[in-house]
């Protein structure tokens, strides 16, 4: 019984590990929040954000940039960011 | 401040290469720095302001501050070729900057022969939030617009959704006015896009020089 249970449960955890790891991905994207900063720039710079709407956004993106960093760095090897 | 007056522990942040000779430039440098000066090594010489970092923040002021100053020396009087640094560069003393100098001499000479009479422009085009119906058509009617007025073009990061085109073009002086008219008709001709045409630009993305600051 004990064996059975323990084989029936293998996929479900295989399938929560992908799921975690995508979600580790997402969230620690370095690359994707350096392009929105540039993006959020850009959209600045010709006028389609005001200087509060940039601040705000820009402020936002690098408390994230920082975090996905220093979680890089301590996941190194970890998390393999596709693109 | 004159080379000869630097701090013994100040650092140097440099901003680029020029032929040696007398620049005066007025524009504020990176950390605020009053003075930009030159230090010089033969036929050449750095661009230099003092700073007490390695590691300089990379702020929009201070990413600002060092376009300005190139842009400056690069387009005072008849304009001047410079071989621009990255930013960031920062050099420990005066001796190990000089000793750069020294020890790049022929690829600074062959950079700045590349750079002479000529100018980087930007070009970033943007389409309207819910995209073009036919945006390779109208990539290739912008660029061949614009490329026949430019000596050379380099493609960059398509970093947002909204880009359709962002390049960087290697412009003769001379032919600066034609190629400000080729973006007026690009503009005119496609009112549903934002080109945003930025520069002079010193040229960051043409003239190949690289520095190991270990030297």
């Amino acid at each position: 019984m004990f064996l059975l249970d323990d084989l029936f449960l293998r996929p479900i955890t295989s399938l929560l590990t992908v799921i975690h790891d995508m979600a580790l991905q997402e969230r620690y994207d370095v690359e994707r929040i350096r392009d929105d900063l540039k993006e959020v720039r850009l959209l600045y710079e010709v006028g389609e954000l005001d200087a509060d709407a940039y601040e705000r956004r820009k402020a936002t993106l690098e408390s994230e940039l920082e975090v996905a960093e220093a979680a890089r760095e301590r996941l190194s090897g970890r998390v393999e960011v596709k693109r | 401040m004159s080379a000869e007056q630097t701090v013994a522990d100040e650092k140097l942040y440099v901003y680029g290469i020029v032929e040696d000779e007398a620049i005066d430039v007025s524009t504020t440098g990176v950390e605020a720095a009053s003075d930009v000066y030159t230090i010089s090594h033969r036929k050449h010489a750095a661009v230099v302001s003092g700073i007490d970092t390695l590691d300089p923040d990379e702020s929009d002021e201070n990413a600002r501050a060092h376009d300005d100053v190139l842009r400056e020396v690069m387009t005072a009087g008849d304009g001047r070729p410079v071989v621009p640094m990255r930013f960031g560069m920062v050099f420990d003393s005066e001796r190990a900057l000089k000793n750069v100098l020294r020890n790049s001499r022929v690829e600074l000479t062959g950079s700045l022969r590349q750079a002479a009479g000529r100018e980087e422009v930007g070009i970033k085009v943007l389409v309207p939030e819910g995209g073009l119906t036919d945006p390779d058509d109208t990539r290739a009617a912008i660029e061949a617009e614009l490329d026949d007025h430019a000596e050379d073009v380099e493609d960059g990061d398509l970093f947002s959704d909204r880009l359709l085109m962002n390049r960087a073009y290697l412009v003769a002086r001379d032919d600066r006015e034609r190629f400000d008219r080729a973006v007026d008709a690009v503009r005119e001709g496609h009112p549903e896009l934002t080109v945003q045409y930025s520069g002079p630009w010193a040229p960051y993305s043409f003239v190949d020089f690289t520095i190991a600051t270990e030297a």
